[in-house]
């Protein structure tokens, strides 16, 4: 009843209810979905995506948010992407960390860098940016 | 009584009671939703990246953990699977087993389209939804969406709340004469799905009212897992 209540109260246009339904968002995406969108649209402008990321995380954690679910992983693994293994480490555990239904797959990931990390740097996959698709 | 009598039918006016079984989803509770690659039946062969750009943000301000779309993308595609119509036939479980996730949501483009009259731009946009158990492989929710915009009768202001928020005004957003843009529509077709009281899913554990928003026949569950420490 007491979601009868709250969906009353928004159609009377009333104030919005203490909870769940008030105009903010849970997360300050920053354009999360907007730098995705770019990325699939633009893939060449990959430095753009990457910094977009790295800049969604800044205004976050400076504003004391918490990091959107899957921020920290995705700028990792753009990071793992160009080889940048040890910087990539560190954005898994973060989301390893924050957000512990991520922790299997961090943890995997997390392996694969230290397995790439101690062989030759050939062995590293997935490592070149994709081309242009268009 | 008279004022939630008076409140429920309002609720029942503006939003049509769920009239789904929730149960199933209620009892898997997953936390952890995987997002895969859209299968994109209509013609327009980029739209399938440019609708998987919107799904993340809608699902986890649903308050589920939602694992990072472009990653998942692209360790699908280093394990060969870059067919999305593939994905979506693997078995759900061991999909899920491969990322630690309790579920997963499938979707599929059914229209992507844009048509051009003689005083307008018709644009068309379809969905169809699929959330299933990453431990039994079952179906656990679904919904379609079909959103279509008329630039010649741009009368589609999108309201308050969490889509005014996401979405914001979808007239402005569509009608450009250049080249339509499905992805405010997209936008809002996704809120709209995942919406509850509505079509969409329950709160997830990251909401406060996780678990208190619950149709009543389906309330009567063990108590909720623990919640998870940050």
């Amino acid at each position: 009843m007491r979601a009868h209540v709250l969906v009353g109260m928004l159609a009377l246009g009333a104030l919005a209810g203490p909870f769940g339904c008030a105009p903010k968002t849970l997360y300050r995406w920053g354009g999360y979905d907007q730098a995705l969108y770019d990325h699939y649209k633009n893939p060449q402008k990959r430095d753009e995506f990457v910094a977009r990321l790295s800049g969604i995380i800044e205004e976050a954690e400076k504003s004391g948010g918490v990091v959107p679910p899957g921020c920290y992983a995705e700028y990792g693994w753009a990071l793992y992407e160009e080889g940048r293994l040890a910087e990539a480490t560190v954005y898994f555990d973060k989301e390893s960390k924050l957000w512990p239904e991520s922790r299997p797959l961090m943890e995997k990931l997390m392996r694969n860098v230290a397995r790439a990390r101690s062989s030759p740097p050939a062995a590293v996959p997935a490592s070149a940016p994709e081309e242009a698709k268009k | 009584m008279k004022r939630l009598l008076l409140l429920a039918a309002l609720a029942a006016a503006c939003a049509k009671p769920p009239g789904k079984d929730y149960s199933k989803l209620v009892s898997a509770s997953p936390r952890a939703i995987l997002v895969v690659p859209v299968v994109n039946k209509s013609v327009d062969v980029d739209a399938a990246d440019y609708f998987l750009s919107t799904l993340s943000v809608p699902l986890a301000e649903r308050g589920y953990y939602v694992f990072p779309i472009n990653l998942v993308k692209r360790m699908l595609e280093d394990d060969g699977l870059s067919d999305a119509a593939l994905v979506h036939g693997a078995d759900p479980v061991r999909l899920c087993s491969l990322f630690g996730a309790d579920a997963v949501l499938y979707v599929t483009i059914q229209q992507w389209t844009a048509r051009y009259l003689v005083v307008s731009t018709q644009v068309t946009v379809e969905f169809d939804y699929l959330l299933k158990d990453g431990r039994t492989g079952e179906e656990l929710w679904k919904e379609h969406q079909m959103r279509v915009f008329d630039s010649g009768s741009a009368n589609s202001g999108s309201g308050g709340g969490l889509l005014g928020a996401l979405v914001g005004s979808l007239a402005a957003a569509v009608a450009t004469k250049a080249a339509p843009n499905y992805m405010p529509l997209a936008r809002e077709a996704n809120v709209k799905a995942l919406e509850y009281p509505g079509p969409g899913i329950p709160a997830g554990p990251y909401r406060p009212e996780y678990r208190r928003d619950l149709p009543s026949s389906v309330t009567t569950d063990p108590a909720p897992p623990p919640a998870a420490s940050r």
